[in-house]
């Protein structure tokens, strides 16, 4: 029996497991043998990672389009860089900035919580109505959502420095810190989904009606989990800050909107190791084709310069995706353990009460 | 228990429910039949809150239903099994039945209704860690049901639960209703296999474009001339039946 138990616990764990080993193996491989390219490369999968996992909690579970996370990715990078850097390059890099929030100066882990919890903050705000939404009209508010943050981010100069490049950030952001990140959420996205909570938006993603027959609350479940994603993409979001150190409101808009959500269709949105994989997979077919596009670029094999090919494959694929495999890589499944049962069925039913 | 009273339902411009009054008693089991669109469906949608009455009145053990949401009158303790099963095809056939019990919160009360699950539906068991959408017809019915009975209702109401089975799979779930009557369960069954449905009704209301034609028991309708023809078939309704 407590054999029996140990299984059943083993198992319903693996998944985590299973993901998060390969995921420190590449973390070790990357810094044992790699360069300084292939480590900034590998830093930002993972970071990317956070932001595909966000998605994943409410796109993933509610089975709705999600475009607004990238805007909240932004929300949080804004806010943890303005926590993080020192008052002196404050001044510099935004001029215009409110004296309140030149003074202000915090640790870095400590501007990265700030940074997801205000993210989450603008979701609990204005997401409510939205999620009484379904299906397109749904999609077309997330995607106005994430026009409006854009809008709200180029026109802010005061906390923003408008749509200039804002710059002065430190790169605390290592390998090893994306990676525990990836890996923290890639827990918490796991439980999320088998939680009570992801539980109930799985069945209204499901069958809308006999959800609500279930008496479940259909538009409160919604709401917590797009707050609880929100907040993980504005996690992902500092964290992506104190890695790139410079950028202006561009970087979290259409292109990456595209580029986290190809990763996460690829991979499959319903289930945890579809993020996952989704994510390493685009990352390592993108920068190949990037690095096709260089070579035919300086060695001048063509007699016009080559732009945009990642794009068009990052759109082909998508495309692709949907029409030969709309579930994605992993469908619904999760890689999981399964021990195999040599005494039928009785001995894991005997466990599974005692594991819920 | 359950009393409905001139209950009118529209859907846009289309009326669906004339009038409607009918009664459930403790214990009872009480069907509702006719043709369709004679606003079966729409009645018990009506009473567990899914759409909304324009008129009328409905009382579950003394307490109106009319404006509540579906949730709280789950909450009340009224249960529904909608047409066509509605379970939940890519959770599993354990998560299906902890969401029937969502609306109870608790754990050690889950278990034991677990295993009460399992003596009713055997099959289950078996089934247990499957995804709920790999299962068979018959199987996914019994899930349906068993996912309501996991919410403890005080009335159940079954929307056509033999519709689309096998014959053999129909007998099992007409013998089902009639286990769960005899542990006291109080149903209201919409069916349209009236033949088996007589056989099991303590009473059934005849609905008919939107209003209650008749209302009695089985044997009472059975001697009904429309009954007759419409539902059994003029060489059926003899007494071989019986």
């Amino acid at each position: 029996m407590k054999r029996a138990r140990l299984i059943a616990w083993l198992s319903r764990y693996s998944t985590i497991v299973i993901l998060a080993v390969p995921i420190l193996l590449v973390a070790a491989f990357t810094e044992l043998i790699a360069g300084t390219l292939l480590i900034r490369l590998v830093t930002a999968m993972f970071v990317s990672m956070i932001i595909v996992l966000g998605m994943q909690v409410f796109m993933g579970n509610s089975g709705i389009l999600a475009w607004a996370h990238v805007g909240f990715m932004g929300i949080g990078a804004y806010v943890a860089a303005l926590c993080s850097m020192t008052p002196h390059i404050k001044e510099i890099a935004i001029p215009q900035v409110y004296p309140f929030l030149l003074n202000l100066q915090l640790p870095f882990w400590l501007s990265l919580l700030v940074g997801s919890a205000i993210a989450a903050l603008v979701a609990a705000v204005i997401s409510y109505p939205l999620m009484r939404l379904s299906d397109a009209a749904a999609a077309i508010t997330s995607f106005a959502l994430l026009i409006i943050i854009h809008a709200v981010l180029v026109h802010w100069d005061r906390v923003t420095n408008g749509p200039r490049t804002l710059f002065g950030i430190e790169e605390y952001t290592t390998l090893w810190i994306s990676v525990s990140g990836a890996i923290l959420m890639l827990i918490l996205a796991y439980f999320f989904k088998e939680s009570s909570l992801g539980l109930r938006l799985r069945a209204s993603r499901e069958d809308y009606h006999a959800a609500s027959a279930m008496g479940i609350n259909i538009t409160q479940v919604r709401y917590l989990s797009f707050v609880v994603s929100a907040a993980i993409a504005g996690f992902g979001g500092g964290l992506f800050a104190h890695y790139i150190t410079s950028f202006t409101p561009d970087a979290f808009y259409l292109i990456e909107t595209f580029n986290v959500l190809a990763m996460l269709v690829v991979g499959g949105p319903l289930g945890i190791s579809g993020a996952v994989i989704g994510t390493i997979l685009v990352t390592v077919a993108r920068e190949g084709v990037r690095a096709v596009e260089n070579t035919i670029n300086l060695n001048h094999l063509l007699p016009f310069e080559v732009i945009g090919l990642t794009e068009v494959f990052l759109a082909t694929v998508l495309i692709l995706s949907l029409i030969l495999r709309p579930q994605g890589i992993m469908g619904s499944r999760e890689l999981r353990w399964k021990p195999k049962q040599s005494s039928g069925e009785a001995n894991e039913l005997d466990a599974q009460p005692a594991s819920e | 228990m359950l009393q409905v009273e001139n209950l009118q339902v529209r859907y846009g411009a289309i009326t669906a429910l004339r009038d409607i009054s009918l009664k459930v008693e403790e214990g009872e089991l009480v069907a509702l039949i006719g043709v369709n669109g004679a606003g079966k469906t729409t009645t018990i949608s009506a009473i567990a809150g899914i759409v909304k009455a324009v008129n009328g009145s409905i009382n579950f053990r003394g307490h109106s239903l009319i404006g509540k949401s579906p949730e709280v009158i789950l909450r009340m303790g009224i249960a529904v099994v909608p047409e066509r099963r509605h379970i939940f095809p890519s959770l599993t056939v354990e998560e299906n039945l902890r969401l029937g019990a969502f609306s109870r919160h608790n754990r050690s009360e889950y278990r034991s209704d677990l295993d009460e699950t399992f003596t009713l539906f055997p099959i289950l068991k078996e089934r247990f860690r499957q995804i709920g959408g790999t299962l068979s017809g018959g199987e996914q019915q019994q899930l349906a049901i068993a996912r309501s009975l996991m919410a403890h209702p005080q009335l159940l109401m079954l929307d056509e639960p033999s519709l689309g089975l096998a014959p053999t799979l129909v007998d099992q779930i007409f013998t089902l209703i009639i286990t769960l009557r005899s542990r006291g369960t109080t149903i209201l069954l919409v069916e349209q296999n009236v033949e088996r449905t007589l056989e099991i009704a303590d009473r059934l209301y005849l609905l008919n474009t939107g209003r209650v034609e008749m209302e009695g028991s089985p044997e009472q309708l059975k001697s009904h001339a429309a009954i007759k023809d419409v539902y059994l078939g003029e060489g059926k309704a003899g007494g071989n039946q019986l």
